[in-house]
Parts: C-alpha cells; sequence; structure tokens
C-alpha cells in the first residue's frame, strides 16, 4: 500500500462519510496529483531541504484490525491532572475517545474527527477547512485535506465554560503515517483548555506527519491551546496551524517543538474582531541533525487588537532552526498592538539558527515591535556556577532552563510548565 | 564506520561535469574535473545552497545563491560569503563504476 489511486480509494471505501466530505476529498486529491512539492526556490523553502522526502514509502493510513496498539508512549502533559476527556491514536487509527458525561450534558462535542463527522456531521462541515487553513495552499495542504483521519474535533457551545483539560495523543510506530486534523471551536463567551502531544514509539524510527490545526474563536471566548510535538528524529512532518480570533476573546498558544527529523510548521493567527487577543509561547529544542522551521504569520485584521509572539529555542550538535515571522496589520487595523521575538541558543559550534522577523503595517496608528537574538552560552556564566558546586553539566542545565524561564512564566498551566522543563533539561548534554 | 558504496557510472558524468547523488540518505555532488572524480556534500556552508546546481569553472563550485565558491577538491571554500569547509567525500572509481565513502565531519 502506498498513495497510488488505487490506496486512496480503498481509503474512501473504508469510510462511511457524508457526501460532501467525500467529493472535498477527491478535489483535494485531485490538486495533490497535479501539484508539485514545494521548491527549493520559493521563498518558504529555500532553507528546508525535503529533496530526501520519499512519498512513497510510507502509505495512507487504513483501519487495520491486526495493528496492535503499543503503550510504551506516556503522555507527558497529564500527570496530576483531572481530563474532561480523552482521544488517542495509532499511526492514523483511533484508538481512544472519551468525553465526561457532564460535559456532554452542557453540548460539548468531543472525539476523534473522523467519528465525529459521522455524528454531527453539519457541525463538522461548517468548520472544517471553511475559515482558517487553506487547503490549496500546497502540496502537503491538498494531501491532508485529501487524506486526513483520526484527529480530534472539540465544540463548545455558546457560554459554556470548560473547566477540565481535555487531552489528545498521536502515536506513531516505525514507518508509521499521521494525517491528523486538529479542529477547535468555541462559540462566543465560552472556555475551554485542550493538550495535544504527539510522540513514536522508538527514539530513532522512521515517519510521517502531515497535520492542520484549526482554531476557531468566537467573540470573548477564551482557550488555552498547548502543543507538544515529540516525534521520534526520523519523522518528516509537516503542519499548517490558523487560529481565527473574533471580538475580545483571547488565546493562549504554546507550542513545544522537540522531536522530528525535519519539520516544516506554518502557523498563523488571524485577529477578525476589535479587541481580540494572543499569546504565542513557542519552545523548540533540537539535536543530532535535526531540522526544524516555524513561519509564523500575526494578521491583525481588525482594530485594537494584541498579539504577542515569543518563539525561544536551544541547538545541539549539528541540528538547525529556522524562524521567520512576519506581523501583518491590515490598513483598517488602527491600533494594533503586536510584539514578536525569536531568542536562540546555541550549543555547540555546529548548530545553525536562522531567524528572520519581518513588519508589513499597512494601518498608521499601531505599535508593533519585533526581535531577535542569537548567542552561545556565557562561558563565565558556567564557570560562576561550577564555582558554587554545580557539574558542569548541571551548570548548563542551570543556564538552558534559565534561558527558556520567560516563556515557561508565561504558561498558566503548571504541570505544562513542569513537563517542558523536565523533558528540556533531559535532552541537555555537555556544552562543546 | 562508513565504507565505499557504488553510486554512478563514470560515463554517466560529462568532462568537465557534476551529478547529484543521494547516498546513504545524503545528498552529494559528483565532480569530473581533468580526469579526476571529487564529492562534495551538496551544501554550501554560508545558507545552505544546493552546490550541485552551481556553475563549475575549473575546480571550483559557485552556490547558485550567493556565488560562493568551493575547491572540489577538497571543500574548502574560496570566495566569500562561504568561510567555512563543505564536507569532502573519498571517492574511488573502478571498472568505471564510481565508489564513495561517506565522511561525517
Amino acid at each position: 500500500m502506498g498513495f497510488s489511486q488505487d490506496d486512496f480509494e480503498t481509503f474512501l471505501a473504508q469510510r462511511t462519510e457524508p457526501d460532501w466530505l467525500t467529493t472535498a476529498r477527491r478535489e483535494a486529491w485531485d490538486r495533490f496529483l497535479q501539484m508539485d512539492w514545494p521548491g527549493r526556490r520559493e521563498e518558504e523553502w529555500i532553507r528546508t531541504d525535503i529533496r530526501l522526502f520519499k512519498l512513497h514509502r510510507y502509505a495512507l493510513p487504513l483501519a487495520d484490525e491486526s495493528q496492535t496498539v503499543p503503550d510504551t508512549v506516556a503522555a507527558a502533559l497529564t500527570a496530576g491532572v483531572e481530563l474532561g476527556g480523552r482521544v488517542a491514536s495509532y499511526n492514523g487509527c483511533s484508538t481512544t475517545s472519551q468525553l465526561d458525561s457532564h460535559w456532554a450534558e452542557k453540548g460539548v462535542v468531543f472525539g476523534p474527527l473522523d467519528q465525529v463527522v459521522e455524528t454531527h456531521g453539519d457541525l463538522v462541515k461548517k468548520y472544517l477547512f471553511a475559515k482558517a487553513v487553506d487547503p490549496t495552499f500546497d502540496r502537503f495542504a491538498s494531501l491532508h485535506a485529501a487524506a486526513w483521519s483520526s484527529g480530534m474535533f472539540l465544540f463548545v457551545p455558546r457560554g459554556v465554560v470548560l473547566e477540565q483539560p481535555l487531552h489528545s495523543l498521536a502515536t506513531l510506530g516505525d514507518g508509521g503515517v499521521d494525517l491528523g486534523h486538529t479542529l477547535v471551536v468555541l462559540e462566543d463567551g465560552a472556555e475551554a483548555t485542550m493538550m495535544c502531544e504527539s510522540g513514536s514509539v522508538t527514539p530513532d524510527g522512521d515517519g510521517f506527519h502531515c497535520g492542520a490545526t484549526e482554531i476557531i474563536m468566537g467573540k470573548g471566548a477564551h482557550l488555552r491551546f498547548v502543543n507538544l510535538q515529540d516525534w521520534s528524529t526520523g519523522v518528516w512532518h509537516f503542519a499548517h496551524q490558523k487560529a481565527v480570533i473574533d471580538s475580545d476573546a483571547q488565546l493562549q498558544w504554546t507550542i513545544a517543538a522537540l522531536g522530528s527529523r525535519v519539520s516544516k510548521v506554518n502557523q498563523h493567527v488571524a485577529l477578525v474582531g476589535p479587541g481580540a487577543d494572543s499569546q504565542v509561547n513557542g519552545v523548540m529544542f533540537t539535536e543530532g541533525k535535526q531540522h526544524l522551521s516555524y513561519h509564523t504569520l500575526q494578521h491583525h485584521i481588525a482594530p485594537n487588537c494584541h498579539s504577542d509572539f515569543l518563539y525561544k529555542g536551544a541547538l545541539q550538535d549539528k541540528s538547525r532552526t529556522v524562524w521567520r515571522g512576519m506581523i501583518k496589520v491590515d490598513p483598517r487595523a488602527q491600533r494594533t498592538d503586536g510584539y514578536q521575538r525569536n531568542d536562540s541558543l546555541l550549543l555547540s559550534n555546529t548548530a545553525r539558527a536562522d531567524s528572520i522577523p519581518g513588519l508589513e503595517i499597512e494601518a498608521d496608528d499601531v505599535r508593533c515591535t519585533h526581535g531577535s537574538t542569537t548567542g552561545r552560552v556565557n562561558d563565565e556564566m558556567i564557570f560562576y556556577a561550577q564555582s558554587r558546586g554545580f557539574t558542569r553539566q548541571e551548570a548548563i542545565r542551570l543556564i538552558v532552563s534559565g534561558f527558556f524561564q520567560q516563556i515557561f512564566d508565561r504558561v498558566t498551566i503548571e504541570n505544562v510548565r513542569e513537563a517542558l522543563g523536565h523533558a528540556i533539561a533531559r535532552r541537555v548534554r555537555e556544552y562543546e | 564506520m562508513a565504507d565505499f558504496i557504488r553510486v554512478a557510472k563514470l560515463e554517466d558524468i560529462a568532462e568537465p561535469g557534476k551529478q547529484l547523488v543521494e547516498v546513504d540518505d545524503r545528498l552529494v555532488v559528483l565532480f569530473r574535473v581533468e580526469g579526476e572524480i571529487y564529492c562534495l556534500d551538496d551544501i554550501c556552508t554560508h545558507d545552505g545552497g544546493p552546490l550541485g546546481e552551481g556553475e563549475l569553472s575549473g575546480f571550483s563550485i559557485a552556490c547558485p545563491r550567493h556565488g560562493a565558491c568551493f575547491d572540489v577538491r577538497s571543500g574548502n571554500a574560496i570566495t566569500m560569503p562561504a568561510t567555512e569547509a563543505t564536507v569532502a567525500h573519498e571517492v574511488k572509481v573502478e571498472g568505471g563504476e564510481i565508489f564513495v565513502k561517506l565522511n561525517e565531519a
């Protein structure tokens, strides 16, 4: 099995989906077949080489009853947390779905997207690829729109405050494929906390993720969204992520990118109603030959909105990060307050961080600031810590933790702060 | 320890000329100049550009992005904006076949 026309027909035949979705999948598949992979002369891809990515090595995720689901990937974000519901998948097929009846009675809809679309088709149709992610953006987006599977759907009705966090976990086996789609919809005045994790069974296993995340927030909604990407170092990770935030709604979006061989992520926040507010906290830690490329866009469409993006990355070995950020302010978005910053800490002589902040401002009454720093650990700081009794490695861990503290201080979920801190500390090795 | 891997036929590369090949999940470029075969990583150390798409002039390959030149014999950077050598790999030719031994440096 692979990604041939026959495989796609088998993929469709295994599903009992509404006609509108099957039609949309076929249109996206045709587009996928017609498009080329992005070329290295395109600005988006000039620093990210995918010539070694071979789609034929992978296969569409088909339901396989004989597939045994390993229990070796433990959720990192849920320790001590009383969850309101959870979903899980393995190699792109749903394995777990649960929501407390208390929340279901209040009208909350939560579960794997490909199951929810069978029970709440009209609700999903209203939002899927309708308001946020563009399924025609590139060949990866088209492939995802054609063949997404599993994934997660959360709908919180008007005024409902979902006090317990929800959790989703996507796991890949060696050579596995995950095309999960995350769709979160909060109606006016709704509140929720959503934690999404991804991980692999083997630390250096191969794999392919081509996903999308859509977040749609109504007026006055509040969402804390956490995404921890911890695939193995053989996984190709491609994702389009977009949040659309209406008037006076608040989004706190925390992204931790630790895994994958190559990551190329487009993260887009659109502030479409006056008073919308978004805070993005990005943590990247790379090692070996990992290559993580994040392209962010803060799009101020309405006036009086606030956006605050802070990305911090630490790199060791021969790893590389690319961060390219843009604040775009439309002519009518007066009194915009936009901020973006990217800090990189190089922990080896052979790591490389490319940081490219940008502004595109068409309004004349705005405050937009951006900044970027790239540097190495100060030897005097290591020496001082060692003089106070720390080993060299402890000293480096301390300094790296301190580097990320600014982000941890912004994350309002305690167990997420601790999980990220531990995950990074585990990875820090001797400083060259 | 890396070993020699057969990557191409000698007759497939013009004289002078170059060819991009994939070796053990890595992209490298073969160069044929004055009867000898050389092999470099397909990476410009300035901006990661693809040397295999550059212009070969004598023993010098120019990165197509910013024009940094490298010596195909050693990988050494010859001109700005590159200042560091790109990785050179061992090459041998036997029976009309080109073999490459990857250098991890």
